[in-house]
């Protein structure tokens, strides 16, 4: 990983009254405001979805999830451009922690020499904290 | 001196210990994504339930009050019903 860079996720809500083509092409516009001061890493279409509340008398939005990597002061320019957005129903940035990353895949993470220090280590944590108990 | 109350008496009442969900599974963090597993540590009024009902650890229902706060912001989750 490129050193000062980090690891992030956003989710944008946009809303229901852009219709799925309008609410695409914003995104479409954020992904490249991302991709001009980092990395698009991935991006996960939720679609439309219900809102657990209303929010400015709307009751659905469009949600996407995109994951890039960046310098920390990005962040601030990202979250400046999706308040002066309209159409933007609600907005999140989060730091991905990179050793939370690991998930998808515990598998394999066994196989790999280090992985499997750390499996042992797991393993033994737990054969003493129940010990413990 | 004044006589302990012995533990198991004490633990009688009520029966068995909690054990929280999230070091079974051995989390190491709480996904805000995952609304149906939030919707388990909230209350029919959209709550935040305590440890005691629960039975998480101080650790986990930290990290939990954090992924159901950004749950709501995202409106995935409910301030409250009603």
């Amino acid at each position: 990983m490129a050193e000062g860079k980090n690891l992030y996720e956003t989710v944008i809500v946009t809303s229901a009254k852009l219709g799925e083509e309008g609410s695409a092409a914003l995104v479409e516009k954020f992904k490249a405001l991302i991709s001009e001061h980092g990395t698009v890493q991935n991006v996960d279409d939720w679609g439309k979805r219900r809102f657990a509340y209303p929010i400015n008398k709307q009751t659905e939005g469009y949600y996407t999830l995109i994951n890039f990597e960046s310098n920390p002061e990005f962040t601030a320019e990202l979250d400046r451009r999706y308040q002066i957005t309209d159409g933007i129903m609600r907005t999140l940035i989060v730091k991905r922690d990179p050793r939370h990353i690991v998930e998808p895949k515990p598998q394999k993470v066994q196989k790999t020499e280090e992985g499997g220090i750390d499996v042992e280590a797991i393993a033994v944590e737990a054969v003493e904290a129940e010990a413990g108990e | 001196m004044p006589e302990r109350p012995e533990r198991e008496v004490r633990r009688g009442r009520k029966g068995r210990k909690k054990v929280c969900g999230f070091c079974v599974d051995r989390a190491e963090f709480i996904d805000y994504k995952d609304v149906a597993k939030l919707r388990r540590f909230i209350s029919e009024r959209g709550k935040i339930l305590p440890r005691r009902v629960t039975g998480t650890c101080a650790r986990h229902q930290r990290a939990l009050t954090v992924a159901i706060k950004r749950a709501r912001h995202l409106a995935l989750l409910p301030y409250t019903s009603d």
